[in-house]
């Protein structure tokens, strides 16, 4: 009996002892003056949440994303992503679109104090020559967004002309967004490298930044629109989609940002408590199936029509998606200002016809490769079982892999897989560059993900877009690429997404754009 | 002469503690180049290119070939890999881990911004293994066959199987969600690092209480506990310095390996409790091939390693001066 009273004795003493040192620790280190001082801020200051730092810094291209508002581009876009003036208030073409004239504002400051004019513009223009273009949100070079790049001249006090080897109608499209990014010249040395925390010209000011941990947006005073409502918005990174979730619900985040911040089963289930509500809007991602075009079954097009007849895009949309996505059908995403809509098909008795041409009775098992990166993010576990599921009655055994990027874009540049489920973004609104890259001959994802695609037709189409000025012509081109892709399926595009936000009714005007939502506009609600 | 005669022995065992601990310092060198090959070599061997990376870091754009190129020029990628492997060495000898080519910034800065946040994790996830685990497990060996034993049993075999995940979802749920007493996520203050530090806690709390239980359970039915009875030796006495001391050696053992372990970083709980640790920069390096991360992180691990291995080692002396002086003789 001692024995044992000696034994709890001494156990009860450590007890003690673990919970004294955890409670010792707290008012030892202070935290109660610097807990008050907080929510005096807190009071204020309206928390967000994003999966990733969003203000990854000046070792960046891009230190900050775009939906921040810390700095502002030359052109912006509207909500159907066609150019508007930003930082430029107009802009024209010579009759040969190889001479652009931007006209700027005349009433920006950047946030350290410098003017915004026509040297402000050129040195950032020697900035995108000289830096290397590395980037956690658009990877930046002169080549992808200025092609046929000749030089920047400095007209007047506000006026630059830039001009090209070769006719560049849609340039402004290029330029939206991450293309034309202003910051203060004072904020990079020669070489076009950051020295100091880049100052940009927006509605926010970056005030305090710990790397992925949170960033903090304070009101720019100075600021030549409308002033920001909110006095002080605090970015959290939070990486798990479940922590965001219940950080929501225990009301610590009021809201969400950036793509994948939400998945829509969970905004679902958010938006039953009468505490919270959501916005959609377009995005530019498209989720599509790449398949090896340079290996059977998917070398026969009949096997990659069969594969697009049978995926059920509309259930997808409407089960895995919430209702919050649009089925897709073409190569080019719903966001664009080029977008054509196409019929969405599914029809399996059609696709087990075509699929039985091509396989008889054979069964073929295949690869289903997708990057693990997008699990988190996407439901791409249940889509993949989805099509693992439906090929079966295709004759296609299909085993699905997830990936880490690196063996994922190993595998497909070596042509060691069947299918890949995968995302493709826009990074402006000319889509060009799509076209060239997934069905040119020569086109760089065409070749390096192995979809085997060639179509002397879509050549031809992709030359003559080189000579055509006019938007109504290219139109008609874009237009036409488009059918071909979906009739010809360079890749199987399934899903148009959506940008989603979900936020607490605290809150309000914070609503959902193409890309981030309407961070100056947001408030509180009281 | 006599003076001598009983100083001789402690000379001696002075020598052997030398001995010992002098050839664990020297294994050092080897195991850290051992280390650094290996990293250097399953970076190089696995399958993907860090300037494919760099310049498709958002997910959308695919560079050209030559763009590629530019970039494994510009990261001394396009050299020899031993001379890469050599380069590395020659700057880490001299403290300097490299720039990751991700974000620029020193591998050694970035590893000692990140490092007070998994320490403090980790300690606190030791002082909870420690003191919950090993306090359970008295309590569990002084209630052997009662109640408590069985469901101390119990809880700790929940511990040991309940994945980090699901605990980590169902402790936030609970306590951040409805009692709102704890944040979800985040690094403010002593308060957010509870909840993950019970979570990487769990599994080795619940091994330090059977651990325990059993040890001491085993202990007190030895021959010289009988013994130390039958002398007349007070019983607190008997099990604070010789039952309970001797049956600390498996449990230093485990929570000493389990420390060093954690020390590197967990993923799973930095992820979840959007920590910013050193695992979650590490496993964002391995993705990224970003090789002087990787490099210098297993560097450092290593050696923490090690280190903490070693202080296991001299822990042994202390509570039992015999198990590994032995060896070295």
């Amino acid at each position: 009996m001692r024995k044992k009273g000696i034994l709890f004795c001494l156990s009860l003493l450590l007890l003690s002892a673990s919970l004294h040192a955890g409670g010792a620790k707290e008012v030892e280190g202070g935290e109660q003056p610097a807990a008050e001082q907080k929510a005096a801020i807190v009071e204020e200051e309206i928390v967000l949440a994003a999966p990733r730092d969003l203000t990854p810094g000046e070792n960046f291209f891009h230190p900050a994303s775009v939906i921040c508002y810390i700095w502002e581009p030359l052109v912006s876009v509207d909500k159907d992503w066609n150019p508007v003036p930003k930082l430029a208030k107009s802009w024209k073409m010579s009759d040969n679109a190889m001479e652009w004239t931007f006209y700027l504002r005349e009433d920006v400051t950047f946030h350290d104090g410098e003017k915004f004019n026509a040297d402000a513009v050129m040195a950032n223009f020697n900035r995108y020559q000289k830096t290397p273009g590395k980037s956690k949100f658009y990877s930046f070079s002169m080549k992808r967004f200025y092609p046929n790049f000749e030089n920047i001249e400095k007209l007047s006090e506000y006026s630059v002309k830039l001009s090209f080897e070769k006719p560049m109608p849609t340039i402004v499209y290029y330029m939206t967004n991450f293309g034309s990014p202003m910051h203060s010249p004072k904020s990079f040395d020669a070489d076009g490298n950051f020295t100091i925390t880049p100052a940009g010209t927006g509605p926010f000011k970056l005030v305090e930044h710990v790397p992925d941990e949170y960033a903090v947006l304070e009101r720019f005073a100075n600021y030549y629109g409308p002033k920001a409502k909110a006095k002080r918005i605090k970015i959290k990174v939070i990486p798990d989609g479940n922590t965001r979730f219940a950080a929501m619900r225990s009301e610590e985040i009021m809201g969400v940002m950036d793509f994948g911040a939400m998945q829509p089963n969970l905004a679902k289930e958010l938006i039953k408590d009468n505490r919270f509500s959501d916005s959609r809007a377009k995005n530019s991602i498209i989720h599509y199936i790449a398949p090896n075009g340079t290996k059977f079954p998917f070398n026969d097009l009949r096997i990659k029509q069969a594969v697009s007849l049978m995926i059920d895009r509309r259930m997808i949309a409407d089960e895995f998606y919430a209702g919050y996505a649009v089925p897709a059908s073409g190569i080019l995403n719903y966001a664009s200002p080029f977008y054509k809509k196409l019929p969405v098909e599914h029809n399996p008795e059609k696709a087990k016809k075509l699929a039985s041409e091509v396989l008889g009775d054979k069964r073929v098992s295949i690869d289903l490769i997708t990057p693990s990166a997008f699990i988190k993010k996407f439901p791409y576990k249940e889509q993949c079982e989805y099509v693992q599921a439906v090929l079966k009655d295709l004759g296609l055994d299909v085993e699905i892999k997830i990936m880490e990027w690196g063996a994922l874009n190993e595998a497909m540049k070596t042509g060691n897989y069947g299918l890949c489920m995968r995302i493709q973004g826009l990074p402006h609104g000319e889509p060009l560059g799509i076209f060239s890259s997934f069905m040119g001959s020569e086109g760089g994802q065409n070749k390096s993900y192995s979809l085997g695609y060639k179509s002397e037709e879509v050549d031809t189409l992709l030359t003559r877009l080189d000579q055509t000025i006019d938007i109504e012509e290219r139109t008609k081109i874009y237009n036409k690429l488009q059918e071909i892709s979906a009739r010809e399926l360079p890749f199987i595009p399934f899903i148009n997404d959506a940008s989603l936000i979900v936020y607490n009714k605290k809150i309000t005007d914070y609503k959902a754009l193409i890309y981030g939502g309407t961070l100056p506009t947001l408030r509180w609600a009281e | 002469m006599e003076a001598g005669q009983y100083r001789l022995p402690i000379i001696m065992h002075h020598i052997k503690t030398g001995l010992y601990l002098g050839r664990k310092l020297l294994n050092l060198i080897p195991v850290l180049i051992g280390l650094s090959i290996i990293s250097f070599l399953l970076g190089v061997i696995a399958p993907g290119d860090p300037a494919y990376f760099i310049l498709s870091a958002d997910g959308f754009t695919e560079p050209t070939d030559e763009e590629i190129h530019i970039m494994q020029q510009q990261l001394g990628l396009d050299k020899p890999i031993h001379i890469q492997y050599l380069r590395w060495l020659n700057r880490a000898a001299r403290g300097d881990l490299g720039r990751s080519y991700m974000t620029g910034k020193a591998v050694s800065s970035e590893i000692i911004r990140r490092l007070p946040v998994t320490l403090k994790v980790s300690l606190l996830a030791v002082a909870f293994t420690i003191f919950i685990g090993i306090s359970s497990g008295i309590l569990m060996a002084a209630k052997s066959d009662k109640a408590y034993d069985r469901i101390g049993q119990i809880i700790s075999l929940c511990l040991i199987s309940i994945p980090g995940f699901w605990l980590a979802i169902f402790l936030i749920s609970l306590f951040a969600e409805r009692l709102r007493i704890l944040p979800t996520c985040g690094y403010d203050s002593f308060k957010s690092i509870l909840l993950p530090a019970f979570v990487l806690a769990a599994g080795t709390m619940g091994f330090t209480m059977r651990l325990t239980r059993a040890s001491l359970l085993d202990e007190l039915h030895k021959d010289y506990i009988i013994t130390a009875h039958s002398k007349g030796l007070k019983y607190n006495i008997i099990v604070l310095k010789h039952a309970f001391r001797n049956s600390l050696i498996p449990v230093i053992t485990l929570i000493g390996t389990y420390f060093g372990h954690i020390l590197g970083g967990s993923v799973i709980v930095e992820v979840i409790f959007a920590l910013p640790g050193i695992g979650q920069f590490v496993v964002d390096g391995i993705f990224a091939r970003d090789y002087p991360v990787i490099q210098g992180y297993v560097l450092f691990t290593g050696t923490v390693f090690v280190l903490v291995n070693l202080s296991i080692d001299i822990l042994y002396l202390l509570f039992n001066p015999k198990v590994r002086l032995e060896e070295t003789t």
